[in-house]
């Protein structure tokens, strides 16, 4: 047991960070230039790193330490966001840089990279304790890790932990055997899937709204609660990404594994206390209380899109299947929307409608909870005929983050007409505050050793069980794409999905 | 603005002229103004009343600059009070603070309420501040001036704000003997020199995580150690009973702030621009400040309306 430190001072203190080495994979990637070293460099900017701190760079093409330096130099400049750079700050950073090249097929790699953390271990005073980020192809996860534990690297003087990047696995089978793999070297709580969704500030506050505030969680269920629609809408295409895409699509891409943890983080049950396998607990049992749809029913519950040429604005966007890399007949998914039933007894018989797709109308994230309408239409002549309007909760995650709620106001004056009226909140403007990057929040998280908004591999599980069905038949039918123009909400068959609810998609 | 005549004020008045604001923002006039207001209108938010006391002769300017740039972050409504010389005057306005945040549509706006008082008009003020602040949400005050702490008259107003804000490193403005009388009277209470040490303490908690050092010295600029300098002594003591934390001055003619902390031989923290070097052993590493301004520092202390308990023990320390 670890003694508690009298200096800290929890009401004014931010979280800091334990002295460790940061072992990045595919240091030499797109992800490490424009996302990791930005998110370090700003921790480091804020004062939330160690001085025994360092990062040490791995990939194949051989670069010396000073020009791994110089790179990260140029990207941390230009990818970083809404905040400035220090040059003397960079500068002491950047002498915690090293970099060691090596392919992750050849074993020798591991035992050249276990003497270098030794000597950094010692250099730079970061107490034995190393986070191996892995932000290479997915196909190389398994590999690394048994090559790191082969070369000991998986257990040392400090503590060892494991990140890897989405996806895990590409369906339910290979999860689970990535995990088998992963599992065979690194214990499960050392293990860190990260989902960037659950590290933005909109994904954290929708707890602290659900759960911080005593009026919205008795209106939280199937009772007050008519459906839930959660939608992420990209406004551009595959934009150069679709070779890779061509193997994802929308529905693995997005749903099985952000939307699927923004969904249950809207559904769950209140976990007993703040703490990362309470909450993780929480959401993996609403995952697995996801209704799984037989062969048959999946027709009915969930519609493919592929977009065609259309417009984005006034700008032409050429369809999918003209994109570099895309071949000319290909099946896959650019929108997927999904009717999810969760059998639980708060949720019986409330959809949640999901849908996600590129070459939208506009970039928008948001989840829109529906509530029943009053009981008796005793306004419905003031509604122009309409049926009496319903209260919609609106949680937006992007692009500006915040809470809206639509509900009816009588317009002044003598006569009884009726108006929905929006009452916002904007967390940007509220809190004038920088908010935090997803992977700034996630990194200092992993290292300080939290795993609250990391998923676990039960829910990794449950969310591939849930969309498996989709999966296989899709896997099955030839679809007529393209089937909606770029720059629309999706194809046809997606309203008709919600039409036989009774429901239509509210256009963000 | 009319000078001379003593006036009443009424608090009722001053809120039908804040709902005025609002409705001439909201159905702007028709010769075209709504084009200052945005396409998407504008929100009127609000999380705090923040009441502030200056003296007249205060730089009215820069005051009005902080208090804009709080707004972004704490929305609410500000009450100025502006003392002046004089005898039997008191008047009052109003207005809107608006910005548009960038990239967005819509304004945001917040109220603000001058009132503009001779010393012996306190008792009025008090009358008129009180029913002025908005219910239910926390009630900040921002006090420059030891004088008007200890005008007899502001006992009143005093009782009206949930936490008293000071800064005791400003010349003139209230020191440790009026912020350990606020906390005897049981109120909440912050002290901008006490936010200005954040940075410096939680780079030390970080360094001295797990180690009970024998001794620490404090070094400070100057020839007596100001209220940072004693704080963090004060700090550092109450936390490790066991280490002898020693103040030692450069006998310069400095204003007594902090600008060292020696641990044994291995460690030490020098405080230069905006930043600290921190030594240890053979390692050399820069760490950057980032809240500095009093901006910044009233921003972190509105965020705080619970007795704060590390920043009492210090206090008290300093003060028994
Ligand atoms: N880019 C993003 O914004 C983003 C967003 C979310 C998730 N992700 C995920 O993050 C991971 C990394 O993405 P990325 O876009 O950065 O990929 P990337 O640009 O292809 O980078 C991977 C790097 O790994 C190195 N590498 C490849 N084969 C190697 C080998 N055999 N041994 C050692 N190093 C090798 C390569 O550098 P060398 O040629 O020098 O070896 C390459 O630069 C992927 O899993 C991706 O799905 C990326």
């Amino acid at each position: 047991m670890t003694q508690e430190n009298p200096l800290q001072d929890p009401l004014r203190f931010h979280k800091k960070a334990p002295p460790c080495a940061v072992v990045i994979y595919g240091a030499n990637g797109d992800l490490t230039k424009r996302k990791l070293m930005p998110a370090l460099y700003r921790l480091a900017y804020e004062g939330r790193l160690a001085p025994g701190f360092a990062v040490i760079g791995v990939s194949r093409t051989p670069m010396s330490n000073d020009e791994f330096r110089s790179r990260m130099h140029d990207s941390v400049k230009s990818f970083l966001e809404a905040s400035p750079f220090d040059e003397d700050l960079w500068a002491s950073f950047a002498q915690g840089l090293t970099y060691i090249a090596g392919d992750v097929g050849d074993a020798e790699s591991y035992t050249a990279l276990a003497s270098h953390i030794a000597e950094v271990t010692e250099a730079r005073k970061t107490e034995g304790n190393v986070l191996f980020y892995l932000s290479t192809q997915p196909s190389q996860y398994a590999q690394i890790a048994e090559g790191l534990g082969a070369a000991g690297l998986n257990r040392g003087d400090g503590w060892r932990r494991i990140v890897i990047e989405k996806p895990f696995g590409h369906d339910l089978e290979s999860a689970g055997v990535l995990n088998r793999r992963l599992q065979a070297v690194f214990n499960e709580s050392e293990i860190y899937r990260i989902d960037h969704y659950l590290g933005k500030e909109t994904v954290q506050n929708i707890m602290a709204f659900r759960f911080g505030n005593g009026i919205f969680e008795p209106l939280w269920d199937r009772t007050h609660i008519d459906h839930v629609q959660i939608t992420a809408a990209e406004s551009i295409g595959v934009e150069g990404r679709g070779a890779y895409y061509q193997e994802a699509g929308a529905l693995r891409d997005m749903i099985q594994n952000h939307l699927l943890q923004v969904m249950a983080t809207v559904a769950m049950e209140p976990p007993a206390y703040f703490d990362s396998d309470a909450v993780r607990d929480e959401r993996a049992k609403l995952l697995r209380s996801v209704r799984i749809m037989r062969p048959d029913q999946v027709a009915a519950n969930a519609v493919a899109g592929q977009y065609g040429p259309g417009r984005s604005g006034s700008e032409l966007v050429p369809g999918f299947l003209s994109e570099k890399g895309v071949s000319p007949d290909s099946q896959t998914n650019t929108f997927a929307a999904v009717t999810f039933l969760i059998d639980n007894w708060r949720w019986s018989g409330v959809p949640f409608y999901i849908r996600t797709g590129k070459a939208m109308p506009k970039r928008v994230s948001e989840i829109a909870i529906q509530f029943k309408t009053a009981p008796l239409a005793m306004f419905r002549r003031a509604t122009a005929g309409a049926e009496a309007l319903p209260n919609v909760l609106i949680l937006r995650i992007q692009p500006e983050e915040g809470i809206s709620l639509k509900f009816v106001s009588k317009r002044p004056g003598s006569g009884m007409q009726l108006r929905p009226v929006s009452m916002d909140f904007n967390y940007g403007s509220s809190f004038g505050e920088r908010s935090p990057s997803a992977y700034e929040t996630l990194l200092l998280d992993a290292i300080s050793g939290d795993a609250t908004l990391y998923t676990r591999q039960d829910m990794v599980d449950a969310s591939w069980k849930a969309v498996q069905p989709i999966l296989d038949y899709w896997a099955t039918q030839k679809f007529a794409f393209p089937n909606y123009d770029a720059g629309t909400w999706g194809p046809a068959a997606a309203d008709e999905m919600l039409a036989r609810w009774g429901h239509t998609w509210r256009k963000p | 603005m009319p000078d001379a005549k003593p006036s009443t004020i009424k608090p009722d008045k001053i809120l039908k002229q804040l709902e005025d604001i609002w409705t001439a923002f909201t159905h702007p006039p028709e010769d075209g103004e709504a084009g200052d207001i945005g396409n998407d209108g504008i929100l009127r938010a609000c999380s705090m009343t923040l009441m502030s006391f200056v003296d007249d002769e205060e730089d009215a300017v820069a005051l009005g600059e902080t208090l804009s740039g709080l707004m972004r972050e704490h929305p609410g409504r500000m009450i100025v009070v502006r003392l002046r010389e004089g005898d039997d005057f008191l008047d009052a306005r109003v207005f809107a603070q608006c910005w548009m945040p960038f990239g967005h549509r819509r304004q945001i706006c917040c109220e603000q309420v001058e009132i503009i008082s001779t010393m012996d008009r306190l008792a009025d003020v008090a009358a008129i501040v009180g029913p002025l602040a908005v219910p239910d949400l926390p009630r900040l005050m921002v006090l420059r001036s030891a004088r008007i702490v200890r005008a007899g008259a502001l006992r009143k107003i005093l009782r009206l704000a949930d936490k008293i804000i000071v800064d005791s490193s400003m010349a003139g403005a209230p020191g440790f003997g009026e912020l350990g009388g606020l906390l005897e009277s049981g109120h909440i209470a912050g002290d901008l020199a006490w936010t200005r040490i954040t940075e410096i303490r939680s780079l030390l908690a970080q360094l001295l995580e797990g180690s009970t050092p024998a001794a620490i010295t404090l070094e400070y600029a100057g020839r007596e150690a100001g209220p940072e300098a004693r704080y963090l002594q004060a700090w550092l003591a109450s936390a490790l009973p066991d280490t002898r934390v020693a103040l030692k001055g450069d006998g310069s003619v400095g204003a007594g702030n902090p600008v060292a902390v020696r641990v044994g031989d291995d460690l030490s923290v020098t405080l230069c621009g905006g930043g600290a070097e921190v030594k240890l052993g053979a390692l050399s590493q820069r760490a950057s400040f980032s809240h500095s301004s009093t901006e910044e520092l009233l921003s972190i202390e509105l965020g705080i309306v619970v007795h704060d308990q590390v920043f009492e023990r210090a206090l008290n320390r300093i003060t028994a």
